[in-house]
């Protein structure tokens, strides 16, 4: 068993840029478990509200042009970080996932003035996230939430990602918040209750020992790799929390395609729903289906579409090119080139590709890769739909309610706007994370 | 240059063929060529066969056009060819001559993405493939054809006339066109081919009294999982003569599944048969560009021959990389005549060797494949030519 130390309480062992090899290795993994659980235990006696101050200190301090971390966060297209930190939306989330009550974090409360029974959300205890290496920035909105729920936290990173967490969690700790009372905190309550580490996939022993400290796991990542998670030895009563591998797609209704104004918004907001975290989140789109009867047509969108994603490309690049997708991509633009329209910056920045004759869902490329198909009618969507789906963005009108209705019956997780999939909200994947990350206990 | 008249009639459009550019270019050695040679009759070849598939395959036309590329213009550089990546024959049937002239379609094996590639060939690809293979072949064996000890089980003899056949056994066909004789030592096991080790001992036994040098030709994942690792774990050692070749063909990528590569291959193969690494000779080729293949030189080198060229492009941009640095490979040749594969992208990396000529100091670029990239799928054959008749 080879685990290594990235971050513990005493500050990040690597630079943000460094991979995990340059971490020094784990002294003890019960040892580190014990300093958690302790931490956890401060963080258990510190108000909710004093939580969420702490975290809207640090996004206040991220959200600042000259702060250090500020091109770090523009660096790896974490631009919102710092917004979905804020005070307001965490208020919000605590209080959509703990049923409208989330003061049950610090007390028992009535669930309702006529209810006689007093409930408390009881942190769950050590929660061991399996963060996945392709949208990195998943794994500070499950620790947030966590943290929040008053939970210690050891997370495990993937290798390609190493460093950008222990960077975030240093960065935490320098936050300070003053509340009501006049008392001011350390962002230390917050990194102290958190750790990361990394270990090899092919480490079966650091895997099981990890999955066996957890009282409760959350899981990110490919079908294999959370199937492997899940399948670890576990303490009876841990929780599993599991977001596996889905796909997402979007749809626009004639009724937004009245002319090419109307069309280069749903487009231009589509385009940045399709290149933000470069594709790879579950909530990125690959196939647009378009809806047939418009002023401008599903051949005439795909070439709107096209010059977003080049401004798209412009304003924020591609990271890095996958070349394994790199021959996909290639593949499907000389196909189309041949058989449909093929529209693509000069090297592998953006795609975007149409056959009048392609109808359902394309196998995703990746790399910032739309395929556009025409629909008669948008409700022919919801055939193509399953409980794998995560998002399906919405460019329609009055069909907007039964659409929706009629998608998420069918396993549909999400229906927001076109231009609002990439956004990370509560609930995801059908369930509230804090709610699952608590023990809802009661008393007389 | 201005566009040339083209100084053929096309096949299957009421003319007769009156001779092509290829053909010259193949009249040259597949070695030893001075580059300006080389490209003076490479260039203008190629640059023949892209207006043939320009004018008579509309999908390719298509293509050229998406890329802003007409090949009736002037062509100099090769680089400015844009290349189909080999994955668009898994997608589309590309033809350039009609139907009634296509004498085989040859499918690669498809490891990983079950979608073969579909080559159809006709006459004139057909024989263009022979000639290249038989002088490639002929120079990395010095000359001379040799009796072939085959790793392979016998084939059947109906798949001598089908119309469509895998790039595999079209390879092994083409390879043994070299051979003056041929003795198959694995024979149909329930449902697999076992080593009938006795004919291997015995055929090598005649071979080398006869003192004739003989090559030993297999599937590279056979040769390492039916040959070389059964014998090396029955402690069995045969020596055979330094004149020797052992021919493999077909890519890495079950190798590479069992942390086998080059190296452990050639220690087996020098446990086993007592050859030195110079005597085992990996053949690289693809079935999307039949007839030309890449086999390592006794130095460990593949040299790029006289038909063809080997652009190196960079992954992300698709520019081409300085010599040395390492890209997806880009093959050019013109031998395809019944389907637009004269410029192929791969999706092997690989990278010119700067500075090596070849071992005999004929000039040539060197070539090292360096591997797939990561996911892609494994090409699945050595190189194919259809068997003749």
């Amino acid at each position: 068993m080879k685990i290594r130390l990235l971050f513990d309480g005493d500050g990040p062992r690597i630079d943000s840029a460094e991979g995990p090899d340059a971490a020094p290795p784990l002294d003890s993994l019960p040892a580190l478990v014990a300093r958690l659980r302790a931490a956890g235990e401060t963080l258990r006696r510190t108000a909710g509200d004093d939580l969420v101050g702490l975290l809207d200190a640090a996004a206040r301090l991220w959200a600042g042009p000259e702060h250090p971390l500020a091109g770090f966060l523009r660096r790896h297209r974490l631009g919102f970080l710092p917004l979905w930190l804020r005070r307001g939306n965490l208020e919000t989330i605590a209080a959509r996932s703990l049923r409208g009550h989330p003061e049950a974090l610090d007390g028992f409360v009535r669930l309702s003035p006529a209810d006689p029974m007093l409930v408390r959300a009881q942190p769950r205890g050590l929660v061991v996230h399996w963060l996945a290496g392709n949208v990195p920035v998943l794994g500070m909105l499950s620790l947030a939430q966590s943290l929040l729920s008053k939970n210690a936290n050891l997370m495990k990173v993937a290798r390609a990602s190493a460093g950008m967490l222990p960077h975030l969690l240093a960065s935490l700790a320098e936050a300070v918040y003053t509340n009501r009372r006049g008392e001011t905190l350390s962002g230390r309550i917050l990194s102290d209750a958190a750790a990361v580490v990394y270990a090899d996939r092919s480490d079966a022993e650091a895997a099981r020992e990890l999955s066996l400290a957890a009282d409760a796991r959350v899981a990110w990542g490919s079908l294999e790799a959370v199937e492997t998670i899940a399948n670890l030895p576990r303490r009876h009563g841990t929780e599993d929390v599991i977001f596996g591998p889905k796909t997402s797609l979007a749809v626009v209704g004639a009724e937004r395609l009245g002319g090419p104004e109307a069309a280069r918004r749903v487009a231009a907001a589509l385009a940045a729903d399709a290149s933000a975290f470069d594709q790879l989140g579950c909530n990125s789109p690959h196939t647009v289906l378009v809806e047939r009867g418009g002023a401008v047509d599903p051949a005439a969108f795909a070439r709107l579409l096209a010059e977003a994603m080049e401004v798209e490309y412009r304003r924020a690049p591609l990271e890095q090119a996958d070349p394994a997708a790199t021959s996909d991509v290639l593949t499907a633009r000389a196909e189309y080139a041949m058989r449909g329209q093929s529209y693509g910056s000069r090297g592998m920045g953006w795609t975007v590709l149409y056959a009048d004759e392609d109808a359902g869902l394309a196998e995703p490329c990746f790399q910032r890769t739309l395929f556009v198909r025409s629909v008669a009618d948008v409700f022919q969507v919801v055939p193509l739909c399953s409980p794998h789906t995560q998002t399906v963005g919405l460019a329609v009108d009055d069909r907007r309610g039964p659409l929706a209705e009629a998608l998420t019956a069918r396993g549909v997780q999400r229906c927001p706007a076109i231009g609002a999939m990439r956004l990370y909200e509560t609930p995801w994947d059908g369930l509230f994370l804090m709610d699952r990350l608590v023990r809802w206990v009661s008393a007389a | 240059m201005t566009a040339r008249r083209p100084r053929y009639k096309c096949l299957g459009y009421g003319n007769e063929k009156v001779g092509f550019l290829t053909d010259e270019l193949l009249n040259l050695p597949p070695f030893g060529v001075a580059a300006a040679s080389k490209a003076a009759a490479l260039v203008p070849a190629v640059r023949e066969e892209l207006v043939h598939h320009f004018e008579h395959c509309p999908p390719f036309q298509r293509w050229c056009r998406h890329e802003g590329f007409d090949p009736r213009g002037d062509l100099e550089d090769l680089s400015a060819v844009p290349p189909l990546p080999a994955g668009v024959f898994k997608r589309l049937a590309l033809c350039s001559v009609p139907q009634a002239q296509i004498v085989r379609t040859v499918t690669s094996s498809a490891t990983s993405s079950q979608v073969p590639s579909r080559v159809p060939l006709d006459a004139v690809t057909r024989a263009r493939q022979m000639r290249a293979l038989g002088a490639i072949l002929a120079h990395r064996l010095g000359g001379r054809r040799r009796p072939f000890l085959v790793l392979e089980a016998p084939p059947e003899a109906a798949a001598a006339s089908d119309r469509e056949i895998s790039a595999r056994v079209a390879g092994m066909r083409g390879y043994l066109l070299a051979a003056t004789e041929t003795q198959h030592v694995l024979r149909p096991d329930g449902g697999r081919a076992a080593l009938d080790r006795e004919k291997l001992v015995e055929t090598v036994r005649q071979w080398t009294s006869g003192g004739q040098p003989f090559c030993l030709l297999g599937y590279t994942s056979v040769l390492y999982q039916q040959v070389l690792r059964p014998l090396a774990q029955q402690g069995f050692h045969i020596d055979l003569p330094d004149s020797t070749v052992l021919l493999h063909f077909g890519g890495w990528k079950r190798l590479a599944e069992q942390a086998v590569d080059k190296a452990a291959l050639g220690a087996l193969a020098a446990d086993v048969f007592g050859l030195a690494p110079s005597a085992v000779c990996d053949i690289y080729g693809f079935t999307e560009q039949l007839g030309v293949v890449y086999p390592d030189g006794p130095d460990g080198l593949k040299r790029v021959p006289t038909y063809a060229e080997v652009i190196v492009r960079d992954p992300q941009t698709l520019e081409p990389l300085a010599d040395g640095r390492t890209g997806l490979l880009e093959f050019i040749s013109p031998l395809p005549h019944s389907y637009p594969g004269v410029a192929v992208l791969l999706d092997d990396l690989g990278r010119i060797v700067p500075g090596s000529a070849g071992p005999d100091g004929a000039e040539a670029r060197a070539l090292e494949i360096v591997g797939r990239v990561p996911h892609a799928e494994i090409r699945g054959c050595g190189d194919t030519l259809p068997p003749r008749g």
